[in-house]
């Protein structure tokens, strides 16, 4: 199968995907109650879609084509109410958060869906274990080339957007000692990680041919990639988000995601390089590991920095940008975030530490989803 | 060698007595039997339970007495409890608020449960006073077979939980009409005060035993993880007093219990982990439970012309609860599939029925016998029969984590694959 050409898209356009928890409102274990959210969210009229994902405790939502990180939010709003009201029905509660705190992987059941049966089969044990939520964004690029281009510069902020996404600290019931414990499942994949370091769609057509021949890939689906481009969409998609705890969160990073996508675009502030990757397995780690606290290392200068600081220096520096995208107050709320050392990884240490019960760490991460203060 | 004679014989003496050693060894052959029957046929433990009670029954087992009353009355009081406790826990008064449906539901399947059994058993002849008696005990669901069997499968999903809600609240329906009747039955009343007055009794007791009881909790959730091992120990201790002194003042102790967890579910709405640190506890109290009373059960009058009205009683209780179920589905959030397996969910019956049963026996010995012999043996088909229709219709509807070897072969759903 060759790869698909590259569709166009109106630059600096937006659309998130968010992959979200079905908890019961009992013990607040994932409750496998897929099929019955999408049939009632089937009847509420919504921008973008509601589809579901490889375990059936779990779904995933996404807004249409936006063109600011408001009106990811607003969107994401009607979307989230519709989610709650469904929810309240059916007498379970929808929660963010990149992992569940305390659900067993074996107990997942794989959606009925041709595709994840073969996952299913493929995959082993993995794809039970891929019960992991996380926050896609695409960007919309002007055209292939500058997509490539674009996923290489953005990949020099995979450390920034974890830490700020960070939300996936408990897996199987134990803190992991990580922020963001999620992003160590997706490695267990093969063919996740970085994307090969080539700049033009024709070399990017000769990659993915010889990977087509291997045989061990059939679409860009099978990429497992950080960072991958889009070519249906014309965009490059993030995906090294975890789920945030609320939907503000989600749009801000959407806005993020623009503004240094702007300042791309308009000042061509660098040109990637495969020395670039030299860094990126390290810093990754970094952030996963610390979040906030995480230690980033400059791919072009080796300098050494906490990377809260060098996330504040890049929102100080794409300011400007992000003024004329409307997504002033969404970077003003990461960097207070970023100056404070918040994410939602350290919320849910503090809530389990009040609490000392992960459960009611997850009714009180419920509250914050549907937007009541716990 | 007298004296040595003499020292065995002293030292071999049951310190507890002989109905101690008896139900001692009929539990440990029932673990066994509960033990195997899941092995080696998938289907829940409680259907071994059951087995062994009846077969014990039918050997004429002197250890329990009918009706219930005296320890062998309130260990089949203190096991529901806890049960219906917990049940009541998943009953958020909200729900109902957010899905009507869900209580219109609960309340068509009774109602028509009802209706059906009474005038079926009048028409086969059933004298008009065990009729309505009878009617009531079939409107119990058993959330005791349905807990077990959900514990068993490991399932999870909205059949299993609009089952085990659905359950609970036709267990409450019959144990506050049931006790209610049951205390008109023993007091005749000359007007309609009083009448009204052991009602109000009942329900008194039972309603304040259940917020004593719900307060008494959430006092203790104030300084105590409901995850500590000690809380489930307080927790089964509270219920225990509750039951014994609802009882003891004319309340229903189920009743209280499951006034208590729903009432606890208002007050304190943050999630339920003792039902996990339970543990070996509560488990040897529901299969004690069990195998009183099917051994109970099984004593009853057997006779052909009895069997054909149980047998109605059974059908006519089947059809009644799918078609109240079906009726309430429009709009409450369910599948008209999932309707079906829900209602599948909703056939057993068990120690609830027992009660409601053994409390209209006690309460009006003339017509107790006729009572006792068409319940009896409803409820002791209906625990085996409906714990292996409950098993199926949950696996069916794709909801068990570990299905019954007969589910597995019954089916080919892509769920539930175990990683190889």
């Amino acid at each position: 199968m060759s790869l698909e050409a590259f569709h166009h898209s109106e630059p600096l356009t937006l659309g998130v995907e968010l992959e979200l928890q079905l908890v019961n409102t009992h013990d607040y274990d994932l409750a496998p109650y897929a099929e019955d959210m999408l049939r009632l969210m089937a009847k509420t009229p919504l921008p973008g879609s509601v589809v579901p994902e490889m375990t059936n405790s779990m779904i995933e939502v996404s807004t249409g084509i936006c063109h600011s990180s408001s009106e990811v939010l607003g969107q994401l709003t009607q979307i989230r109410d519709a989610l709650v009201k469904s929810a309240d029905k059916l007498n379970i509660a929808i929660v963010g958060g990149g992992t569940h705190p305390f659900q067993q992987w074996h107990e997942r059941r794989i959606y009925d869906k041709p595709r994840f049966q073969e996952l299913s089969q493929l995959y082993g044990y993995l794809s039970k274990q891929f019960t992991i939520f996380g926050q896609h964004v695409h960007i919309g690029c002007p055209d292939a080339d500058a997509a490539l281009v674009m996923l290489h510069r953005m990949s020099r902020y995979i450390p920034h957007f974890i830490a700020l996404s960070a939300s996936s600290p408990y897996v199987q019931g134990q803190d992991t000692a990580f922020d963001s414990a999620r992003l160590n499942s997706v490695f267990a994949f093969p063919l996740s990680g970085r994307a090969p370091c080539v700049l033009t769609w024709g070399e990017f057509e000769q990659y993915f041919d010889k990977m087509t021949r291997t045989g061990v890939v059939k679409s860009m689906k099978d990429f497992y990639w950080d960072i991958r481009p889009k070519p249906e969409f014309g965009t490059i998609e993030i995906r090294v988000f975890d789920t945030p705890l609320t939907i503000e969160r989600a749009a801000a990073l959407a806005g993020f995601v623009q503004s240094l996508a702007a300042w791309f675009l308009a000042e061509q502030p660098f040109t990637p390089a495969e020395d670039d990757y030299l860094v990126y397995t390290y810093n990754r780690f970094q952030a996963c590991r610390f979040g906030m606290d995480a230690v980033y290392v400059d791919p072009a200068s080796g300098d050494h920095m906490p990377l809260r600081e060098h996330i504040v220096r890049t929102i100080d520096h794409i300011a400007r940008h992000a003024t004329g995208l409307g997504a002033s107050g969404a970077l003003h709320m990461l960097r207070g975030e970023a100056s404070g050392g918040q994410n939602d990884a350290r919320w849910l240490r503090s809530r389990m530490q009040d609490e000392q019960l992960l459960a009611e760490v997850i009714r009180q991460a419920a509250m914050r989803f549907r937007g009541t203060p716990p | 060698m007298n004296e040595l004679m003499s020292f065995w014989t002293q030292g071999l003496r049951p310190s507890a007595g002989l109905p101690t050693v008896q139900w001692s060894l009929l539990l440990a052959v029932a673990a066994v039997t509960g033990y195997l029957v899941q092995r080696y046929s998938g289907l829940p433990k409680v259907v071994g339970y059951t087995l062994v009670g009846t077969v014990a029954g039918l050997a004429g087992f002197s250890g329990v007495v009918w009706p219930l009353q005296g320890i062998g009355l309130f260990l089949v009081e203190l096991a529901v409890a806890v049960v219906l406790f917990e049940a009541g826990g998943r009953i958020p008064l909200r729900w109902f608020r957010h899905n009507p449906m869900v209580l219109v539901q609960s309340i068509a399947e009774s109602a028509l449960t009802y209706a059906a059994v009474y005038w079926v058993l009048l028409w086969l002849g059933v004298p008009e006073r065990a009729a309505g008696p009878l009617a009531l005990v079939a409107v119990a669901a058993s959330p005791t077979v349905l807990t077990r069997v959900v514990a068993d499968t490991r399932a999870a999903g909205p059949v299993t939980d609009r089952a085990i809600v659905l359950a609970t609240l036709s267990s409450l329906y019959a144990l506050v009409l049931g006790s209610a009747q049951a205390e008109l039955l023993t007091r005749p009343a000359a007007d309609w005060r009083g009448a009204i007055y052991p009602v109000l009794v009942v329900l008194g007791v039972s309603i304040a035993m259940g917020a004593l009881l719900s307060l008494l909790v959430r006092l203790a959730l104030r300084v105590m993880s409901p995850g500590s091992e000690n809380t489930s120990i307080l927790l089964l201790a509270l219920i225990a007093a509750a039951a014994a002194i609802a009882a003891h003042m004319g309340g229903s102790a189920p009743l209280a219990a499951l006034l208590g967890g729903m009432l606890l579910k208002q007050l304190h709405p943050r999630p339920w982990a003792w039902p996990r640190q339970m543990g070996t506890a509560a488990s040897l109290l529901t299969m004690l439970m069990f195998v009183l009373v099917s051994t109970v059960a099984a004593q009853a009058d057997w006779s052909v012309k009895v069997a054909g009205v149980v047998l109605a009683l059974i059908a006519v209780r089947l059809l009644a609860k799918a078609v109240g179920v079906g009726v309430g589905n429009v709009g409450s959030g369910a599948s008209w599939r999932q309707a079906v397996w829900v209602s599948c969910a909703m056939t057993p019956m068990s120690a609830i029925a027992l009660l409601v049963a053994s409390q209209f026996v006690v309460a009006a010995p003339s017509t107790g016998g006729l009572i006792a012999s068409i319940a009896l043996p409803a409820i002791l088909l209906m625990e085996v029969l409906g714990a292996v229709i409950a098993t199926l219709a949950i696996s069916r509807a794709g909801e068990s984590s570990k299905p019954s070897a007969l589910a597995r072969d019954l089916r080919k759903a892509p769920y539930d694959k175990e990683p190889s």
